[in-house]
């Protein structure tokens, strides 16, 4: 089977040219990055704000593409990713990478000449640590790879910060090592039910390497160091009492959640109980607590 | 290479009608992606100016 015959003749449409940029990642990109922007302190006139998101979610779509033009092997062999664009042969892998690269440029472009050159500068450095150091070095060669990854998507909150203040102080740090903490608990927790995809696939997933049970034990110990860092903000007066209630109020529940899968010792996926709910709560703890930095900072003003 | 290169094969009527209407969707979206941007670099020049950056 050739992939031309699936491309329709090299032409890619618009909606997989869409698919590309993982729009689901994307919202979770854009729901951060504006946290940051508004925890910021100082003024941001709406129109720059606005290209300030828009620019980053422009430079996580680029970054999105380039991960997936390299990784066009390895997602055919997932079932979760084998209906992307590139493995199933809608769109040929030339057409992703030029669209990564010069999205990746465009958005670069559009934060140094709308908002400041020190959050474009910034925006440069994400695209390029996922896309290369991330994706093409680090992947495929460590099980620790989730925690540099992790990196990767800490960057937007820090970026939106930077597009209001032109710098980077220890707030955006702090926001910054929430979600750096935050990745290890949520994507092992989605790992340990998916083993079997990651197996096949030969990608060094942390259950594959290491063995489900140092995974669950590497959860709780990451839980515990989130809880330490989400309750920093607070503890340090960065962040007033909204902040501090949520943050304390949740985290505990995450360490309840991380030890329950720390306790788990079943093997098949169906049974999963706990990883499966301590990833779904992981997605709502990380809203909440960036709606609270919002709020918190609201309440302030 | 004894394969047939799709890409380069003739179209039969159905498959230009589908390439045809699948260029004219990208050629829509890609107008209203330009437009969007023309405006937005007209806003930003506007609040530039205001603000005497």
């Amino acid at each position: 089977m050739t992939t031309a015959s699936h491309t329709f003749h090299g032409l890619a449409s618009a909606k997989d040219l869409f698919a590309l940029t993982k729009p689901r990642v994307m919202s979770l990109v854009i729901f951060t990055a504006l946290c940051g922007l508004l925890a910021a302190p100082g003024p941001i006139h709406p129109v720059i704000a606005f290209t300030a998101i828009l620019a980053i979610s422009l430079g996580a779509g680029a970054s999105a593409a380039l991960n997936q033009w390299y990784e066009s092997d390895i997602d055919a062999i997932m079932q979760r990713t084998s209906q992307r664009p590139l493995p199933a042969g809608r769109m040929d892998r030339d057409t992703a990478l030029h669209f990564g690269v010069g999205l990746s440029f465009f958005s670069v472009l559009l934060m140094g000449l709308a908002v400041n050159w020190f959050s474009a500068i910034f925006l440069a450095f994400s695209i390029f640590f996922y896309a290369v150091v991330y994706t093409i070095w680090l992947k495929r060669s460590t099980p620790q790879n989730i925690v540099i990854g992790g990196a990767a998507g800490a960057f937007p909150p820090a970026i939106g910060w930077a597009a209001v203040t032109g710098d980077v102080t220890m707030m955006p740090f702090l926001l910054f090592a929430i979600i750096f903490f935050w990745t290890p608990p949520h994507f092992w927790a989605l790992a340990l039910f998916m083993n079997s995809d990651y197996s096949k696939a030969g990608v060094p997933m942390m259950p594959v390497v290491a063995g489900r049970q140092s995974t669950r034990n590497q959860i709780f110990g990451y839980s515990l160091i989130l809880a330490a860092v989400a309750v920093a903000p607070f503890a340090l007066g960065l962040a007033g009492v909204v902040y501090g209630g949520v943050a304390i109020v949740l985290s505990a529940i995450f360490c309840v959640l991380g030890w329950r899968v720390c306790r788990s010792k079943t093997t098949r996926p169906d049974d999963m109980v706990a990883e499966k709910r301590l990833f779904k709560f992981s997605i709502l703890y990380l809203f909440a607590l960036f709606a609270a930095v919002v709020a918190d900072r609201i309440m302030v003003a | 290479m004894s394969e047939i290169d799709n890409d380069k094969a003739p179209m039969s009527p159905e498959e230009q009608k589908v390439y045809q209407a699948r260029q004219k969707q990208r050629a829509i979206i890609m107008a209203c992606l330009l437009l969007f941007m023309v405006v937005l670099f007209y806003l930003i020049t506007i609040v530039k100016i205001g603000s005497g950056s």
